[in-house]
């Protein structure tokens, strides 16, 4: 028995506590930071569930018109329910739904709202204007297009994802 | 732009681009018909939010002017004007006042900036999706009154 306790050295005895002590504080230290780098991946997988938004492919033509749905949000403690709206037309074999969030400030833009603009989405705080397909017209503030939706069709009805940046 | 930290940042950034203030108008009364005070107050509120929703980055979303119901109207009056002056003096050219209180429309040539009087609809019995419904036509409607507002020249306040 005594023969096996002086086997560990009292040097060994220390390296070995205090890497152990070591090795816990930092990945105690360490953990939290990797959470957080990895933390926007997580979340992104998160994001991209579909939700229907109550129209029919077949129900879509080449003019965009005005779909509206609720998205769950949690705010701070608070779970509500959040309406959202896209622009949603059909092109050819395509369909595009665009986000009604004006790139400029993020104010709600409509489609052909403006008489002195058809075939526009206007912006009406700063006239900002935006071609059919979301472009923003150049010489009007926004300075990048519509974000786009991701579109998916199941059983013939309409499910958007997330939005993109383009 | 709402009265929110997160929003302050972006209003920082975009400062010369917000122009208007939004001021809800909520009476407070308990006791006697608080039902239709409250529902008058919530009323205001979606549709304050939605109106906000529309126009994110011109305007900004003040707290509620509340007042008791039976407060004198010189009074509410005074006390409204303050806010207005104070809000206007310090770069918002546009102030617009939201409520469901008739009483307002009643002193409207008193007051500075742009009165928006919608009789409330009950939040109470209306199924949520028609109310949302309501609220986008309302605000619909409403919309061109900004537009319009915008395209004058700013009301001048005396000193």
């Amino acid at each position: 028995m005594s023969e096996k306790k002086h086997r560990v050295s009292r040097r060994q005895f220390l390296t070995y506590t205090l890497t152990g002590v070591g090795g816990f504080m930092a990945a105690g230290m360490l953990s939290p930071m990797v959470r957080m780098a990895l933390d926007p991946a997580l979340e992104a997988s998160g994001g991209s569930d579909f939700i229907s938004v109550g129209i029919g492919e077949d129900e879509l033509t080449g003019e965009p018109q005005r779909v509206d749905f609720n998205v769950e949000i949690v705010d701070a403690w608070h779970t509500s329910e959040q309406s959202q709206s896209a622009w949603i037309y059909k092109e050819g074999d395509e369909i595009v739904a665009l986000s009604p969030t004006c790139t400029h400030l993020g104010c709600t833009v409509n489609w052909d709202a403006n008489e002195d603009y058809p075939g526009n989405y206007f912006c009406p705080c700063h006239g900002g204007r935006f071609e059919k397909d979301g472009t923003n017209i150049a010489g009007t503030p926004p300075t990048r297009p519509l974000d786009i939706y991701d579109v998916e069709v199941r059983d013939g009805m309409v499910y958007l994802g997330q939005t993109n940046e383009r | 732009m709402k009265w929110k930290m997160d929003q302050i940042e972006m209003y920082s950034k975009a400062k010369e681009y917000v122009d208007t203030a939004i001021i809800p108008l909520t009476p407070v009364q308990w006791g006697k018909d608080e039902k239709n005070i409250i529902n008058m107050g919530e009323y205001t509120n979606y549709l304050s939010d939605y109106i906000e929703r529309q126009f994110t980055g011109r305007v900004f979303l003040f707290p509620p002017f509340t007042y008791l119901k039976f407060e004198s109207k010189e009074e509410k009056i005074r006390r409204l004007v303050e806010w207005d002056k104070h809000l206007y003096q310090e770069g918002f050219k546009y102030i617009m006042y939201i409520t469901a209180d008739s009483e307002w429309k009643i002193v409207e040539k008193k007051l500075p900036g742009e009165l928006i009087w919608l009789p409330a609809i009950s939040t109470e019995t209306t199924k949520t999706d028609q109310f949302k419904k309501t609220i986008q036509e309302q605000v619909q409607q409403v919309m061109p009154l900004f537009s319009l507002k915008w395209q004058e020249e700013p009301t001048e306040r005396e000193d």
